[in-house]
């Protein structure tokens, strides 16, 4: 697993410089715990964002993951995680995978995700098709998916820092986008 | 793998038609390690087909991803389809917010403490 922080100066005390935290990890679930265990510790001891949310934190970044290494890659693969955070503003999460599993594109991955987030869904699933549609959209204010070229999907998940904390709720303000990169 | 245990004991209930096990999970379960042990409560379920009552001991389970949350409406639906009961006690909050914004915690009862579930279920 290679790991840098591309801004090292964007630690507590440079409040407003982005800490943005870039990691290869192999398409091996087995590595999904450090990833967790260390977003959650970001998010909890470096973000601001409270115990509740940097559980929150790990359970989207686990979604992510496991959805790009089961749908978007085979084995011996990998997939890019960057965290990236603004200290009180906001943190954010993006996953590439290089569309070698199953292929999905953007804009099939838009539809997939509205029609699964109804909350009637719940009652007609089996086993999977809860992570991103429940898990990531319920406790994310964006979601955006893009295209990577030549192949490959890009998803990326921010949480707002002040809507984190002004409610225990689950948000009801959503966006869901969907965009090629050219 | 990381790491997770499940473990089950039967618990008296006084009714011989009734039978009452408490599943303990400890650690995390996630993708690395769901699929495997959610055999052990599939077999538990299939060789208990009918008035199952589960107990499912959270109070040492730190991590459930969505597919866990999947087996466990799976195992829900089944076990309650043969006239049986899950109920879920001493989860972490973390878990219970998990199970909170997938919508599990209305179809599945969860309680502060073993005796309310066990309560719950005779």
């Amino acid at each position: 697993m290679d790991m840098r922080n591309e801004t090292s100066l964007a630690l507590p005390g440079h409040p407003e410089q982005p800490i943005r935290i870039t990691m290869t990890l192999p398409t091996n679930a087995y590595f999904l715990s450090g990833i967790r265990d260390f977003t959650f510790s970001l998010a909890k001891n470096v973000t601001g964002f409270s115990e509740q949310w940097a559980y929150r934190c790990q359970a989207v970044i686990d979604e992510l993951c496991n959805n790009a290494i089961e749908h978007g890659s085979k084995p011996g693969d990998s997939v890019t995680i960057c965290i990236e955070s603004i200290v009180g503003k906001y943190i954010e999460f993006s996953v590439e995978d290089n569309g070698s599993g199953h292929p999905v594109n953007a804009e099939e991955m838009n539809k997939l995700i509205h029609e699964r987030k109804i909350p009637s869904y719940i009652q007609h699933i089996g086993v999977r098709g809860r992570g991103l549609p429940q898990i990531v959209i319920g406790w994310t204010d964006e979601l955006e998916f893009s295209d990577l070229k030549p192949h490959g999907l890009k998803v990326r998940a921010r949480k707002y820092f002040d809507k984190a904390h002004e409610t225990q709720s689950v948000p009801n303000r959503f966006s869901l986008k969907t965009f090629a990169l050219t | 793998m990381t790491y997770v245990n499940i473990a089950i004991d039967d618990v008296s209930s006084g009714d011989k038609n009734k039978k009452v096990k408490l599943v303990a999970f400890s650690g995390q379960l996630d993708e690395s390690n769901v699929d495997e042990n959610a055999k052990k409560i599939y077999k538990l379920i299939e060789s208990h087909p009918d008035n199952l009552f589960l107990i499912f001991d959270f109070s040492a389970l730190e991590y459930m991803n969505s597919k866990s949350i999947g087996y466990l409406t799976d195992w829900y639906g089944r076990v309650t389809g043969k006239n049986g009961k899950i109920v879920i006690a001493r989860a972490k909050e973390n878990i219970l917010d998990i199970l909170q914004v997938v919508g599990l915690t209305q179809l599945i009862n969860c309680y502060p403490s073993l005796e309310e579930a066990k309560l719950a279920i005779m």
